[in-house]
């Protein structure tokens, strides 16, 4: 037995069973183009949309939704992972775990528990499937690669040491043979870095730097390390472009220590997957002092803006603007607040909020708006190709932000405390900026990420227990149910004839039907 | 009629019995006693940020073995790190446990370990199903990092009462009265007289930005109107887009589907969070130095 044998095996589904269901296999050619029925990656598709062309559950039927099953981690680590669908196998995590369960009946197939580890367990946002294989980030920053059948563990790497800080949530992003990973690190000043490991092999292909690594000379970050990209990225296949936010810069709160804008920290970068060579980058937030990471999902769509269709790529970022990029250059389009800000003095002629040095950390407190939690944050939204609204789980919220030269220049370098919030579902109009409608979610931030369906159905979570169903051309509410705090994003696919939502509440994961 | 329906109308009978208990339990007027974990009651004087405190000391000295505090901190590490900081002094968003009074006024885990196992969820923070060893070799590595750091100056979160004295009273005080709008509500003779003495630095600060923490702030208040046009004010403790949950008379929680009730909430710290967004960082300041005052 291998230090693995803890992985618990009790099921290998039968032959016939994949036979019946392999149109839903993750290879290559379904990763590009996915089946209606599947959702084979963290996002469900390479465009970042999550909105299923499922319809099946309409506005109509969706207040007879019934349970089908639940799932239970059995654990006391909330979930915050959309799971994957493929060949009827659902995978699912949490940090240190990787379940494979029965997407027909909610059983557990197996179940690998990574050995205790001292890095930060803070969430994980899933793993990641190709071919045979599935693959899962540790906390202690492993690529762990598993046979997705039976559980057993082909190869297991280190992407990054745990000991200098680094930690990972990670869902990886997998296109054609690179599994493209991320990772955390605010507490220590450490560089960002975006990993490409062989899917095959577990051998780095490449690594691309959003600050520089330790001991080499380059100017343009002005001193800032961190820029950690700890989301999961989107990819166009016809520019191919793999595009990924990056996190706050470090020291974090100490804008001085950092003169400049910091890139390419609060960003969005375009990379090349074959060679990890920045293609373009657009800084959403230039010299951020405020913890506010751009590492929001960012979305793409080839849609009509101002008279003409473009490739746009949009991001509802934390630091409370909404931006639209035509993504084959990184040149905005437009910016716009979602949520109440007071921290820029307008926008630059590039598109970027121009930050107001009145809003930097200081002794005696600043009150910036939105607070640390930021204005939304890791909850991935959705956009509705229909109606052109990105839906976004948003917060107003207002924080105060203390820094001295006491607090020195290492790590979080400074204190700020949140303060109140209010959370709304909020759909933005993509060609306008405008919000369309707001659907109160409760007080402090929001958890649940967003999903839509081509039948005009929005499913996401409130702050509380509650799961909903939405009519995504006004926000009414059409259907909810009490399960427990809404932590991930929900997904849907159709398995036996049946369109099958599934969402997390608290450590569950459920399954709802129509009779 | 549904369940709920009947359960309404019969809570809110027995309410209108108790009509005059009600306001008293929407207020916690002590003053003191910093309410921390399940049944412990520590007295201290104002509801301090323990940033902005002198470092506490431990209470009762304990010693744990070497191997304890090592399995402790891996355990912290991963559970508790991201928000207290490796070292517990703090990180993304806990407070210092290395000046916690209830950690200091611990012994071998009797606060912290009920603390745990229900957590402050209102606060932030999950409660941890955890092994009664895990939690012991947490509590352990808790001790010795307080013990550690007690020789220890400063703090990297820290906030001192004199980093927060830059305002203008005398602006603040007109601020108060005039368009700020706090004297709406508030007076600086009636239940804000005292509070610098109450509260000091950044816990003065935040309580005035928006009230929370302990003693907790009043509830807001849930008005219930009855087939027959009465109405009954209880204390509510929850709501969503759904239900709202109130205090029965007997203090327990009860909820109601909203389709089945007719109520209307007030909640009177909603005005803070206007107020939030009105505020210039001199204003906030002004009305700052001005409750400093208030002693």
């Amino acid at each position: 037995m291998n230090k693995y044998a803890h992985a618990t095996l009790r099921l290998v589904a039968s032959a016939g069973f994949l036979a019946a269901v392999a149109a839903q296999s993750a290879d290559l050619p379904n990763l590009l183009r996915p089946p209606a029925d599947a959702w084979l990656t963290y996002h469900g598709e390479y465009d970042g949309q999550r909105h299923s062309k499922l319809t099946e559950i309409k506005p109509e039927n969706v207040g007879r939704l019934e349970q089908a099953w639940r799932f239970e981690t059995g654990q006391n680590q909330a979930i915050k992972a959309s799971p994957i669908l493929v060949d009827g196998i659902l995978y699912l995590t949490t940090p240190d775990n990787l379940w494979a369960i029965d997407a027909r009946t909610g059983k557990q197939l197996w179940h690998y528990r990574h050995p205790l580890n001292n890095a930060f367990h803070i969430g994980h946002r899933g793993a990641a499937v190709y071919q045979d294989t599935v693959y899962l980030t540790t906390p202690d920053c492993h690529l762990i690669a598993f046979n997705r059948l039976d559980g057993t563990v082909k190869w297991d790497v280190v992407i990054a040491n745990s000991d200098k800080g680094y930690w990972s949530s990670n869902a990886p992003l997998i296109v054609g043979n690179h599994v493209l990973v991320g990772v955390s690190g605010d507490f220590d000043n450490v560089p960002g870095q975006l990993k490409s490991i062989d899917a095959d092999s577990g051998k780095t292909q490449w690594i691309f730097y959003s600050t520089p690594p330790a001991g080499t000379k380059d100017s343009a970050s002005g001193g800032a390390t961190g820029g950690q990209m700890w989301t999961t990225g989107t990819y166009d296949p016809e520019l191919n472009l793999v595009f990924v936010g990056t996190g706050n810069p470090t020291p974090v709160l100490n804008g001085a220590a950092r003169p400049g804008d910091n890139p390419w920290t609060c960003s969005i970068v375009a990379l090349n997957p074959d060679t990890g060579k920045l293609v373009w980058g657009f800084q959403v937030s230039p010299h951020d002092t405020h913890d506010w990471d751009a590492n929001e999902v960012p979305v793409l769509a080839d849609a009509v803006f101002s008279g003409e269709t473009r490739k746009l790529l949009m991001q509802a970022s934390r630091n409370g603007y909404f931006f639209v990029l035509d993504r084959t250059n990184g040149k905005s389009l437009l910016t716009a607040p979602f949520a109440t800000v007071n921290w820029a003095k307008g926008i630059d002629s590039l598109g970027r909020p121009i930050p107001d040095p009145a809003k930097v950390p200081a002794r005696d407190g600043v009150l910036v708006a939105p607070n640390e939690a930021g204005a939304t944050n890791f909850r991935p939204p959705s956009f509705d190709p229909k109606t052109g609204f990105l839906i976004v789980s948003a917060q107003d919220g207002y924080g105060i932000y203390f820094f001295k030269p006491e607090h020195g220049g290492y790590g979080w370098a400074g204190a700020d405390y949140n303060l109140a919030g209010k959370s709304y579902l909020r759909a933005i109009d993509y060609r306008t900026g405008k919000i369309a409608w707001e659907h109160a979610l409760g007080d402090g931030a929001g958890t649940a990420g967003v999903l839509t369906t081509e039948s005009g159905l929005t499913i996401s979570g409130d702050n509380r227990v509650n799961v909903m169903a939405l009519r995504t051309s006004d926000g009414a509410t059409l259907w909810h149910q009490a399960i427990g705090k809404v932590q991930n994003a929900p997904i849907t696919y159709q398995l036996g004839g049946k369109q099958v939502l599934i969402v997390a509440g608290g450590e569950s994961l459920y399954a709802f039907t129509l009779p | 009629m549904s369940l709920g329906a009947k359960r309404t109308i019969c809570l809110l009978g027995s309410m209108l019995l108790a009509v005059s208990w009600i306001p008293a339990q929407g207020t916690n007027t002590s003053g003191q006693g910093n309410v921390s974990g399940s049944g412990a009651r520590i007295r201290r004087d104002p509801n301090q940020s323990p940033a902005a405190l002198p470092r506490p000391k431990t209470s009762t000295p304990q010693t744990y073995s070497a191997a304890q505090v090592q399995a402790g901190e891996l355990r912290f590490a991963a559970q508790c790190a991201f928000c207290h900081g490796r070292d517990a002094t703090g990180g993304e968003s806990g407070p210092d446990l290395t000046r916690s009074e209830l950690v200091a006024q611990d012994m071998r885990g009797d606060k912290i370990r009920p603390l745990l196992r229900t957590g402050r969820v209102d606060a932030g923070m999950p409660k941890f199903d955890l092994a009664d060893a895990e939690l012991d070799a947490m509590v352990a590595f808790i001790h010795a990092q307080m013990e550690k750091l007690a020789v220890l100056k400063g703090g990297k979160r820290s906030v001192e009462p004199s980093d927060l004295r830059t305002g203008n009273a005398a602006d603040g005080r007109a601020y108060f009265n005039g368009i700020g709008g706090c004297a709406a509500c508030h007076s600086a003779t009636g239940d804000l007289a005292g509070i610098a003495s109450r509260y000091q630095g950044f816990a003065l600060l935040r309580r005035m930005l928006f009230p929370s923490g302990r003693p907790e702030p009043s509830l807001p208040k849930a008005t219930f109107t009855l087939a027959s046009g009465e109405t009954v004010v209880v204390p509510l403790v929850a709501e969503d887009e759904f239900t709202v949950t109130v205090l029965d008379p007997m203090g327990s929680r009860q909820t109601y589907s909203r389709d089945a009730v007719n109520v209307k909430i007030d909640n009177p710290i909603s005005a803070h969070f206007t107020q939030l967004g009105k505020y210039n960082d001199a204003a906030m300041h002004n009305v700052f130095a001005y409750l400093d005052t208030l002693k």
